[in-house]
């Protein structure tokens, strides 16, 4: 029994399980699988020393979980022989849950526009703008350099800059 | 040189990612190219439309049995036979939160396991996580083995008992916590809700810093309000610590508290009881800064009302004031909680009253965004001109509570909003209300107070007013005030909120110095010892003063600031803990007699003067400091010789030194303080003093037998 531990844990569950959720539910495009590697995450964290994870929470949490999601995601692939509309699906995995939220006008032409994107365009985008992760923390967490992390973000941004002005015809 | 348009670093400019040099070189790239301005302004428009529509997709969540699984794990994994100590169990509920010694006590089990490099090992694991919780389950029973063989118990206990600045905390390593502990250190089994938990800071545990002791009071309205621990400043032998050095504070916060405290009829914690924040909350008569200097320092020497033979000075600043007019124009962003817990009256409809008058107070140039943050963020208002009022003031009207709080997504939105419309030149602050309670979100609350952090080299300065009660988290906010360039006052009446926000305004929103930190350097000839009174949490090392990149704190405009050293002259005994002979080198004083005996002292330390005070300050905008220097003797004045203001604040100090309970305070009582306080009021324009007369008064009643 150890209830400050217990209570570290928990008070890192309430604030990260909703964005490791969202990413992981991105990355394998399944709310259920999404549920056992956000799980799975948090299950390792409890064996982690927290005096060494302490500070970088957020990369620790979503390294990992990224790690076992592309994992889950790879066996699927594997195991289903994903045909080429599968594939392509996957791809732009815009549908789901997050589709419910375009509620208003103008947030729906964002995240469509942002749907279109390729896929590590994506990943950065949500990491910085939705999980509010630094370059640094995201160079980390998908295994890119910092000044990669720059450039994928830059260009997502300009895209998605450019594709808003055009359909708004300024 | 004009930049590419299409240079990356625009973005990672656009997005506060560059680093100073960096950040430098893009700035002055940017002056050169109008369209270079242009598109930094649309990558930040996109960023601020990307970080809103992201936040605002739907949460998804855990299935319960997960989260239980999850919970079972953390407890189970520490279970296994390796309790640092015989605990008796005690509900969770009851005592998580309660103190960081009970966390400090059981860290020491952890110690041995610390030092084997988590951090590595996480990195080689990550690539390869087919290793399943099997595999995990085995390595964690191998490294508990290891740590336990690889830490002997005297090493663990070392780490333990650390001392921390002149906090000084007396640990024992192999007891347990245990009841009488707890309530040793004011814990008396107040009820916590588990999951109104945020983010168990480790790392303020494990290095010492903060010792967030956090302990909950009992009471039928108030149960997890959150205090840190306040060791009291000692005193110093001069010969031994020569230099004392400390960031100004302007938050006015405890004193409000503590009020609403007495005004329930309750003495407030002593964990709540800041005297300089007391000090502060005054307004006195100090000169108006008369060079180039923003603002004016004096100091005062007289008698010390509390100790016979002590002498008390008192350091006085005063911040230059603008005429309304002359207020640069103000890019304000309100960042409003309104989170369930913000739903009493003392809270939300307070808040938009308060809000409300501030908006009243704002110029046509002056423009306002209004961002809401409850479980996800939204900015509800765009920046908008004042010349507009109503749209702000309805804006504010529609203000609804609802839901949890996560703080991090609004902080975020906030400055971002801040950020896109910065003024050069202007007042640019993030305004944040709220109860403090942070319990959802992307950031624990070490996140939260680095995030503020980073997001204060925006040049966006911050504003905490802190609301409501039963759940209030003072440390919380006062460590984000301090860390984001801001101040910090506690609103517990809409008269604190036209204290606050219409008389003081211009104090409130304009800063005229950052980084101010004072030096004293006591002459050993003169001064035997000294302390302190109040600046626990704003102690800096000595070599903190003359580097510019420590952070320290802001003076806003007509801000006063008043510090008291309580001073032990030279020739009169202190008796103070032995420091045992040095064995290597010689001590402060023997240096001085041994090696510089043939010369005598030098020749400053003759002059009679009692002490340098030394102070540091940047301008708003400036990364270097600028020094101001003063010697000041002691003229031998009684209290009689002295201002109404010195005695009246001199009354505040003493009043906090009877509410924390201060060894310091000798046999000073209530009514010595309500007797100096009555007969020092003065003209008390606004009442604030007689006020304060009638909370001593409070206390004497109070006061347990």
């Amino acid at each position: 029994m150890h209830p400050i531990r217990l209570a570290w844990i928990r008070s890192i569950l309430n604030e990260y399980e909703g964005p490791l959720m969202r990413y992981a539910a991105r990355i394998t495009g399944d709310v259920d699988r999404a549920r056992d590697v956000v799980q799975e995450t948090f299950l390792r964290l409890c064996s982690e020393d927290p005096a060494q994870v302490d500070g970088r929470v957020p990369q620790w949490l979503f390294t990992v979980c990224r790690s076992r999601a592309l994992d889950v995601r790879r066996k699927d692939s594997r195991m289903q022989a994903l045909t080429e509309a599968q594939m392509q699906k996957r791809k732009s995995p815009d549908r789901g849950p997050a589709k419910t939220a375009e509620s208003r006008e103008a947030s729906g032409r964002v995240l469509q526009v942002l749907a279109l994107l390729p896929e590590n365009q994506q990943e950065v985008i949500r990491l910085r703008f939705q999980s509010g992760l630094s370059y640094k923390d995201i160079a980390s967490v998908t295994d890119l350099s910092v000044s990669n992390v720059g450039y994928l973000i830059h260009t997502a941004i300009k895209t998605i800059r450019e594709k808003l002005n055009l359909s708004r015809g300024l | 040189m004009s930049i590419d348009p299409n240079d990356p670093k625009l973005t990672a400019y656009a997005l506060g990612e560059l680093d100073d040099t960096e950040r430098a070189e893009v700035e002055a790239q940017l002056k050169e190219s109008e369209a270079a301005r242009q598109t930094v302004n649309e990558i930040r428009k996109t960023a601020a439309l990307l970080t809103r529509e992201l936040k605002a997709e739907p949460a998804l969540a855990l299935s319960d049995d997960q989260r239980n699984a999850i919970e079972a794990k953390a407890e189970q994994v520490y279970g296994g036979g390796k309790k640092p100590a015989p605990v008796k169990r005690f509900s969770l509920r009851r005592w998580w939160i309660p103190t960081s010694v009970a966390a400090s006590l059981l860290i020491v089990g952890f110690v041995g396991y610390m030092q084997l490099g988590g951090l590595s090992r996480a990195r080689e694991l990550s690539p390869r996580l087919r290793a399943r919780l099997d595999t995990e389950k085995q390595l964690q029973g191998q490294r508990l083995a290891d740590a336990s063989r690889a830490t002997s118990p005297a090493s663990r206990r070392r780490r333990e008992l650390r001392p921390v600045g002149n906090v000084r905390l007396e640990v024992s390593a192999s007891a347990g916590p245990s009841e009488e502990r707890l309530a040793a250190l004011g814990y008396v089994g107040g009820t916590v809700a588990a999951d109104d938990a945020y983010y168990l800071p480790w790392s303020a545990i494990e290095s010492g810093e903060g010792w967030n002791h956090k302990y909950s009071i009992s009471g039928p309205a108030c149960n997890t309000e959150d205090y840190d621990y306040i060791v009291e400043n000692p005193f110093l032998a001069v010969v031994h610590n020569p230099l004392s050095t400390f960031s100004i504070d302007v938050d006015t916060a405890s004193y409000a508290n503590i009020r609403r405290f007495l005004n329930q009829g309750r003495l407030p914690p002593p964990g709540a009881v800041r005297i300089e924040e007391m000090v502060n909350y005054f307004d006195y008569d100090y000169p108006l800064p008369a060079g180039d200097d923003p603002f004016s320092v004096n100091v005062e020497v007289a008698d010390c009302p509390w100790k016979a033979d002590h002498i008390l000075a008192r350091i006085c600043i005063k911040g230059q004031e603008f005429e309304p007019d002359e207020r640069p124009p103000a890019n304000l962003v309100f960042l409003i909680d309104v989170s369930g817990s913000m739903r009493p009256a003392n809270k939300l409809p307070l808040l938009k009253e308060a809000m409300e008058m501030l908006v009243d107070q704002l110029a046509y140039d002056d423009s306002v965004a209004i961002v809401v943050y409850a479980g996800a963020s939204g900015l509800v208002l765009p920046s908008t001109p004042c010349e507009d009022k109503g749209a702000i003031l309805s804006a504010l009207d529609r203000l609804q509570s609802g839901g949890s709080t996560n703080g991090g997504a609004g902080i975020q939105l906030a400055y971002d909003t801040a950020v896109d419309n910065f003024i050069e030149g202007g007042v640019n602050r993030v305004l944040l209300a709220t109860d403090g309670d942070f319990n959802v979100g992307t950031t624990s609350q070490s996140e939260l107070v680095r995030m503020i952090e980073e997001k204060a080299k925006s040049g966006v300065f911050l504003s905490v007013l802190g609301f409501g009660m039963g759940n209030y988290k003072d440390s919380m906010l006062e460590k984000l005030a301090d860390k984001g360039n801001g101040n910090y006052a506690y609103i517990d009446t809409a008269n604190e909120a036209r204290k606050v926000l219409v008389e003081q305004i211009g104090g409130t929103l304009v800063t005229i110095a950052k980084d101010v930190k004072i030096q004293i350097e006591f002459n050993p000839a003169e001064v035997n010892a000294y302390r302190l009174i109040g600046y626990e949490n704003r102690m800096l090392r000595a070599e903190d003063f003359n580097d510019d990149t420590k952070d320290a704190g802001e003076i806003g405009a007509g801000h006063t600031v008043t510090a008291f050293y309580e001073i032990v002259p030279a020739g009169v005994e202190i008796d103070l803990p032995d420091v045992d002979p040095l064995k290597y080198q010689p001590a402060v004083a023997e240096t001085f007699s041994v090696e510089e005996s043939r010369r005598g002292p030098k020749p400053a330390a003759q002059g009679g003067e009692l002490m340098t005070v030394k102070l540091r300050y940047k301008e708003p905008d400036g990364d270097t400091s600028k020094l101001i220097e003063m010697p000041v003797t002691d003229a031998g004045l009684t209290l009689n010789d002295m201002s109404d203001d010195f005695v009246f604040a001199a009354s505040v100090a003493s009043f906090g030194m009877l509410l924390r309970g201060s060894e310091h305070s000798g046999d000073f009582t209530y009514q010595a303080v309500l007797e100096m306080a009555q007969a020092s009021i003065g003209e008390d324009p606004f009442g604030y003093r007689t006020e304060f007369v009638n909370l001593v008064q409070r206390a004497t009643e109070l006061q347990p037998e």
